[in-house]
């Protein structure tokens, strides 16, 4: 996992400085605040400020943060001296985390002391970095911008957010991009749960963790797929060793690595990389074997699940052997745990998503916990741990390509929606649209270009493209490049454009790797501790953060920028209609309340800014096995009102814990599967049979509530005249004011409806998870049997290769699998995490897990640096880990590095001063073709490499 | 009588120091027994870490490292645990510091015993006046040299083993850290300086020091002590080789171990680390015992040598009494030019330490 | 009187180096220093198993018995502090700690160490004022009336610290919760008989 035995190891001095002395230098001296002297290797370089935050005897004002590291959403208490932070403190009242961080949570007084931060607006010329002024640099871009739009149309330009964003800067992007005329928008979702939310929001209504962590307490099962905890979501081990602890609860993990997860499991299991649904369809197959499915649940709460019995007959154990490498015994054994201990959870991450089989991988692991009836109820559910952490409110809030906030699509009801919302003539946003049609329609109602494929959007050829022209700008908004596959071809991409825009606290990857000499700006946002706003946990629980400190340098917060930008682009004033701007800083509490009023598909309408502080206040009076306040000003709540938070604010929703659990009330926090794929399929009906949330006053399934069926019901009374106002013609998403859905609460009914989770998601090209082997797959023996999908003409307006590239045999070339993942101490493509000394010196190389036999059959030792050649030629040179962690045929590489490329150190690309403490090359640069069907998620988890001793 | 007093005071802060230190070493003793039994590092550990298994225990402690072993910091080569450092914790405060004390306290004994009982040694047949050459300016400067880095390095090193136990209590806080800083400073720094001056003094005097037959009945007379008359002895005679060959032996492993101590840099294992300190410090600690002896003899032990030191010319009468065949191998190349006659007597003040 | 230890739950550490980096956060300790470090034995085999280490605080301290200065001192807590200005950089300490905590910002020529750091068990050391002690030694935790950050801040509450007898008293229930006496997990493989746990838990 780590290396250690480096020889020599450089030093870096120094913790940064803190603000005030930052300001007392910046004054004598204008340049780099850390000259850097070289040091030693490559790698590594010291900063020649060393000194400590001085001890200070000032009052201590404390703040209530939220880390910004993971979505599981730690509180934190700041404390901050002068404007100084001086101190952290663990939040042992905070109800998620009870005071306790990994490595990036406990190191994050350091984002307050980083000398590494981007400082003040910069543009590269003729090579060279130069300082601009902020008006300069709005100016020049919004220039150009307006100029590429005049000339190639609003989609030429790409608005690429972040999941870093809170909830408000999100929706705030997702609103000017629109505004500014184009879907291609989109942030890290895509690459991470993207497949997860079209999976299961296609499977039982809603694309989220079902369940929270503090919930797995009480699972009694709990078999993560996919997912290392310990790595990526440290915290939440606390609840998953208590389930283990206290329940004897059963950890299973499955995975191609033995990861620090497995090392705290009861059972391990090895797969094959890309092989998740034979493995699932193998464990159904033990399942129904024996009879261990929960028939009842299936009958009155599932369609479909014949179907994928008839599927699952075709994975007898020889078979799922054969693909997966699971032996008949082990997979008994695993299928005898799950069924043996319910209620159990199924935990999955990027391992299950980053394929171009992830929606097939998600819905498979949805049907496996149907199959044992374990959703909807409490230590059950699909606890799907997202990444960074805001990625849920950044995806719920639409910041995405294909969609508007809420899920609404993009459709013309969806826009007419928002508008309404937004208190925006449609025509005039429709104005603001290319109205031409190309193969997936008019620009507006089709999706965008996605993050993934933005490299294609400017390297392919412009008829192939589904847009007027290929785009020509990106602005990489808190995006890290190097977490993104291909880089060799991402890097010509950077040098066809004709101009990108990082706007980040750091100056991230794509400031570097371009090898561009004009037409790159560099704007430096401010982190989250130097704004407010809300954050969305991946329980769906949101969380208020404070500011701690006022942004560092010349840093601005994300929305102060978009509200910049918009003005230079001449639509500040619709973007703000109803949101003040103080100064030039638009008010948070005004975007959330906006929100508020549009949100009512994932119930992000009750989370008004004055609830979400009252919770943030008392942390304490949450509990911490249920989430729900004891008394205080929040009784009754649970904790961050997790969506659906049904109805306005004034209504009082304490949030639902626990995703279609019929146990509860709805108004307490029950549900029941959503009714969103209509009333009956080929004659069978989809609605629930004899299942109901508690306290309903319909005692069956019923479809989604409208205006008609409050009608039919002869609820429309209940209604006061101002509701029924609004709310005629209109249904439960869209009605403003909100009175369909308190009417449906009132008689204890799921707005949604209630209707069967299905297995058979028609739409999608698999309808039932099928075993497809991946692109570049090792076993072409099995390729006959389980070929891939054939080429997609345009999908998200680009064509989309899979036959083509699974049909060339590679494996001669390169014969090992390839594999990526995370390490603890960084976070995404690390360029934060490795600009902060603390956790930098915890990991200061790259590297690759190699078996000890892989090792010895490549002639490669412990320590060497070898080249790991991906098999469209991107190589990457690395320190060699012999490890038995992996597999033989599997090698492993962490993605959180960059700053080198193909062996190039970029460090001197950087604006002086401002590269991460440690380098290193990028696993992307190794990864290779492959996206997902439906969402368009790259593949990253499964490719072919092959590997050869460095020089 | 009054002579014979006079030289007898210098005494009196070595017998000090012995009664202070067997004072402390005995306190010591007593604190190590109070302690002993109650926690050692292995009970510590066992408390730190529970709930880890037998095989992972036993790793624990032996302290092996094997392939798949980690550890955050990044330069560290340690295991978990310093298997070797309650050994060497032991062998340094249980072994190594008392047998210093003994060896050094014993010789200054041994010493005291000596001149209490023999006194002396004069001259049997008075100064004739005339002079020989024995140590010509080199070879004093040389001597001087590794006898001044000897003492200080000894100096220092003891204040490095039994400083805090004898001077502490003497010291304030201040004056004690800066003086430790400085002990410490000086005996890193002249050590290797040491190193080189020890190489050269035992080239320049090895062809005094081949031993030769007469060594045997030098050494079995004691040195004129048994038996009548004075052994025969040439330039040095056997008393002088063994030290000039403990010097070689003993002495040479002191500087190889010393700088093994002296140069970290070199990523050297915590292990190798602390042997080479241990066997430094014995080294050192038998040298030193041993350099009282030598002291006392080149000193006030016997009369009319520490004159050749200091000033090169030593009187014929010592010559003869104490290095007869030397004696006469100068007297038979000189016998055309009798022996140089001293001009005057070297300034006391010239006369270096020791 | 209390006697201060911290005690590290090897079932629970994840080896997320949140301890190490709380440290840092708490002392502002100086890149390659680490008072605390979490070692992984077995990494990647079945058997894996993570533990986080620092100044144990002894009760018969060898550091303390090996210093030429009087550097180190046991306050009447238990906890082993160090005073930097007696420091000479010897190194014994080094030689003689079991567990490798003293650890020098130096290693060059002459035996130039520099000033040994260790864990204070966020107790501070000797200074004149509370900026010198925390330019010297960093956070005084104890003196707030807080116990040492890395434990503080475990993310699996893996780490103890606090008085023995309370933190045996915590992980004796654990234990008892874990239904076995020897601190083992119920189907866990590792988890043969071993009665260390169980000495851990007697003593105090």
């Amino acid at each position: 996992m780590r290396l250690t035995r480096s020889s020599s190891t450089p030093r870096a001095g120094g913790l940064g400085i803190s603000r005030r002395q930052f300001l007392k230098r910046s004054g004598a001296t204008t340049g780099g605040l850390a000259a850097a002297g070289f040091m030693g290797t490559p790698m590594m370089r010291r900063v020649d400020a060393a000194e400590k935050t001085p001890y200070s005897d000032a009052p201590i004002e404390t703040k209530r943060t939220v880390c910004s590291h993971c979505s599981v959403g730690c509180g934190v208490y700041a404390e901050v001296q002068e404007g100084v932070w001086t101190g952290q403190e663990p939040a042992f009242d905070h109800p998620i985390n009870r005071g306790a961080h990994c490595a990036k949570g406990a190191s994050l007084r350091q984002h307050g002391h980083s000398t590494r931060r981007l400082k003040y607006p910069m543009k590269l010329v003729d090579g060279e970095w130069q300082r601009l002024s902020w008006d300069q640099a709005i100016e020049e871009i919004g220039n150009r911008v307006l100029e590429l739009t005049e000339q190639h149309g609003p989609d030429s330009v790409y608005w690429l957010g972040s999941a870093k964003f809170n909830n408000e800067q999100a929706y705030l992007l997702r609103k000017f991009a629109a505004l500014a005329g184009t879907n291609n928008t989109d942030h890290q979702a895509r690459i991470c749960h993207s497949t997860t939310v079209a999976g299961v929001a296609n499977t039982w209504g809603y694309g989220a963790m079902t369940n929270s962590l503090n919930d797995i307490q009480h699972s009694r099962a709990i078999m993560f797929i996919g997912s290392n905890p310990c790595e990526a979501h440290p915290v939440a081990l606390q609840h998953i060793l208590l389930a283990k602890e206290r329940n004897q609860a059963e950890i299973i993990v499955v995975d191609p690595r033995f990861t620090r997860t497995a090392a705290k499991a009861d059972h391990y299991v090895r797969l094959r990389p890309g092989s998740d649904v034979a493995f699932i369809w193998g464990l159904l197959w033990h399942i129904f074997e024996n009879g261990w499915e929960d028939r009842d649940y299936i009958a009155q709460r599932v369609y479909g699940m014949d179907d994928v019995r008839s599927e699952v007959a075709a994975f007898p154990p020889e078979v799922v052997e054969n693909i997966t490498g699971v032996p008949e015994a082990t997979m008994r054994d695993t299928a005898r745990r799950l069924a043996e201990n319910r209620p159990g959870c199924i935990v999955w991450c990027m391992g299950g998503t980053q394929h171009t089989t992830g929606n097939n991988n998600t819905r498979a692991y949805c049907i496996l916990e149907l199959a044992l009836g374990n959703i909807g109820v409490s230590g059950g559910g699909a606890n799907i741990f997202r990444g960074h952490d805001n990625v849920q409110g950044a995806t719920d809030l639409g910041l995405m390509s294909h969609s508007l906030p809420g899920y609404y699509g993009l459709s013309e009801g969806a826009w007419r929606h928002w508008a309404r919302v937004w208190d925006l003539d449609y025509d005039w946003l429709v104005g603001r649209f290319d109205p031409a049609e190309y193969a997936d329609g008019k620009p507006m109602n089709a999706s965008g270009i996605t993050v993934s494929r933005w490299v294609d959007g400017v390297l392919e050829e412009e008829e192939a493209i589904a847009q007027r022209t290929r785009l020509k700008a990106m602005f990489y908004w808190g995006h890290a490049v190097n977490s993104q596959t291909r880089g060799p071809e991402m890097r010509r991409a950077m040098q066809q454009l004709e101009m990108m825009v990082v706007v980040d606290p750091y100056p991230t990857v794509a400031a570097v790797m371009h090898d561009r000499s004009d037409g790159v700006y560099l704007l430096p946002a401010c982190t989250q501790f130097e704004t407010t706003g809300s954050v969305t946990a991946t329980n769906r629980s949101l969380q208020w953060r404070d500011r701690v400190i006022e942004p560092l340098f010349e840093s601005k917060p994300d929305h102060e920028i978009m509200y910049l930008l918009a003005r230079k682009l001449g639509f500040a004033e619709q973007l703000f209609k109803h949101i003040r701007v103080e100064g030039n800083e638009p008010l948070i509490e005004d975007i959330t309340r906006e929100f508020n009023r549009g949100m009512w598909t994932v119930g992000y309408t009750g989370q008004s800014p004055e609830r979400l502080k009252a919770h943030q206040q008392n942390w304490h009076t949450f509990n911490f096995e249920t989430l729900q306040a004891q008394g205080g000003p929040a009784d009754g709540d649970y904790y961050g009102l997790p969506w659906p938070c049904w109805g306005t604010a004034e209504l009082g929703h304490p949030g639902t814990p626990i995703l279609y659990d019929t146990s509860k009330k709805v108004s307490e926090g029950g549900l029941t599967f959503r009714a969103r794929f209509g009333i009956e399929r080929d004659g069978v009906s989809l609605l629930a049979d004899g299942s109901f949330s508690r306290g309903s006053e319909l005692d069956d399934g019923y479809p989604e509530f409208t205006a008609a069926m409050l009608k039919d019901l002869g609820w429309w009374g209940d209604l006061t005249a101002q509701e029924q106002q609004a709310a005629e013609g209109q249904n439960w998403k869209t009605d403003l004011s909100g009175g369909i859905q308190r009417v449906a609460i009132a008689h204890e009914c799921a707005p949604f409806g209630n209707a069967k989770a299905r297995c058979n998601v028609w739409t999608f090209p698999d309808p039932i998870p099928k075993h497809r082997e991946p692109l570049y797959t090792s076993r072409r023996d099995l390729v006959n049997d389980y070929p891939t999908w054939d080429d997609v003409a345009s999908h998200y307006r680009l064509p989309t290769l899979y036959r083509s590239i699974q049909q060339k045999d590679v494996t001669g070339t390169y014969p090992i699998i390839l594999t990526s993942g995370r390490l603890v101490e960084y976070e995404g493509g690390g360029e934060e995490t490795r600009s902060m000394s603390w956790l930098a010196e915890l990991q200061q190389q790259m590297f690759v897990e190699i078996n000890p036999a892989l090792a010895n059959d490549l002639g490669v030792a412990d320590g060497e640096m070898v080249w790991v050649e991906g098999a469209e030629g991107g190589r990457v040179r690395v320190q060699a880990l012999v490890t038995p962690r992996v597999a033989r045929e599997v090698v492993f590489m962490p993605f959180h590095f960059g700053g080198m490329f193909q062996g190039e150190n970029l460090h001197d690309r950087y604006p002086e001063g401002s590269a991460p403490y440690v380098l290193g090359e990028a696993a992307n640069t190794a990864t290779t073709y492959g996206y997902d069907s439906v969402t368009q998620m790259q593949e990253t988890k499964c490719t072919l490499c092959r590997i050869e001793k460095a020089g | 009588m009054s002579i014979a007093m006079r030289d007898l005071r210098w005494l009196v802060l070595p017998a000090l120091l012995l009664t202070l230190l067997l004072v402390t070493l005995g306190q010591q003793a007593r604190a190590q027994d109070a302690t002993t039994g109650e926690a050692t590092p292995g009970q510590e550990a066992a408390f730190a870490v529970p709930a880890v298994d037998a095989d992972t225990w036993r790793q624990i402690r032996s302290g092996e490292i094997d392939a798949n072993f980690r550890d955050s910091r990044a330069d560290s080569t340690y295991n978990l645990i310093n298997a070797s450092g309650e050994g060497w914790r032991q062998i340094r405060d249980r072994w190594v510091s008392p047998f210093g004390a003994i060896a050094i306290l014993g010789m200054l004994g041994v010493i005291l015993v000596f001149y209490l009982v023999v006194g002396r040694q004069r001259l049997d047949e008075p100064r004739t006046g005339r002079k020989l050459l024995r140590w010509p300016v080199l070879d004093r400067a040389l001597h001087w040299s590794v006898a001044s880095l000897f003492i200080l390095l000894g100096l220092t090193g003891l204040m490095l083993l039994y400083g805090k136990a004898l001077l502490r209590p003497v010291f304030g806080d201040g004056a004690w850290a800066g003086l430790m800083t400085g002990t410490k400073t000086l005996h890193n720094y002249l050590g290797p300086l040491f190193a080189i001056m020890l190489l050269l003094v035992l080239a320049r005097f090895l062809r005094h020091n081949l031993p030769r037959r007469h060594d045997l009945t030098w050494l079995r007379q004691g040195g004129g002590m048994v038996g009548k008359g004075h052994p025969d002895a040439g330039f040095a005679n056997a008393g002088e080789k063994i030290w000039y060959w403990l010097l070689a032996s003993v002495g040479l492993v002191v500087v190889i171990s010393g700088l093994v101590l002296d140069f970290p840099n070199f990523n050297q294992a915590r292990d190798t680390m602390q042997w080479a300190n241990v066997i430094h410090a014995l080294g050192a600690l038998g040298l030193t015992a041993v350099a009282l002896g030598h002291i006392y003899i080149g000193t006030i032990g016997t009369e009319g040598v520490l004159e050749g030191m200091t000033h090169g010319y030593v009187d014929e009468s010592w010559a003869k009494q104490h290095h007869n065949l030397w004696y006469e191998e100068v007297r038979g190349r000189t016998d055309e030019a009798p022996p140089e006659e001293t001009k005057h007597d070297a300034p006391s003040a010239s006369r270096p330490p020791g | 009187m209390a006697t201060m230890k911290f005690m590290c739950d090897a079932e629970r550490c994840i080896e997320c180096n949140g301890c190490v980096t709380a440290c840092k956060n708490a002392n502002e300790v100086e890149w390659g220093i680490q008072r605390r470090r979490v070692v992984t034995l077995d990494d990647g085999e079945p058997g894996e198993v993570s533990i986080s280490v620092a100044c144990m605080h002894c009760d018969d301290a060898p550091c303390i018995a090996v210093c030429p200065t009087e550097t180190l001192y046991q306050r009447d807590d238990g906890i082993v502090l160090h005073d930097k200005d007696l420091c000479i950089g010897c190194g014994y300490c080094l030689y003689a700690c079991p567990f490798g905590a003293p650890q020098f910002p130096q290693q060059s020529a002459f035996g130039e160490r520099g000033k040994m750091d260790k864990c204070t068990f966020c107790a501070g050391g000797p200074a004149d004022s509370k900026e010198e002690e925390y330019a010297k030694y960093g956070a005084n935790r104890i003196d707030e009336g807080k116990l040492p950050l890395c434990a503080e801040m475990c993310s699996t509450k893996a780490l103890l610290a606090g008085d023995a007898q309370e933190i045996a008293d915590i992980f004796r229930q654990r234990v008892v919760r874990r239904g076995h006496e020897d601190g083992g997990w119920s189907g866990n493989p590792r988890a043969a008989a071993d009665s260390l746990a169980h000495d851990a838990t007697r003593r105090g």
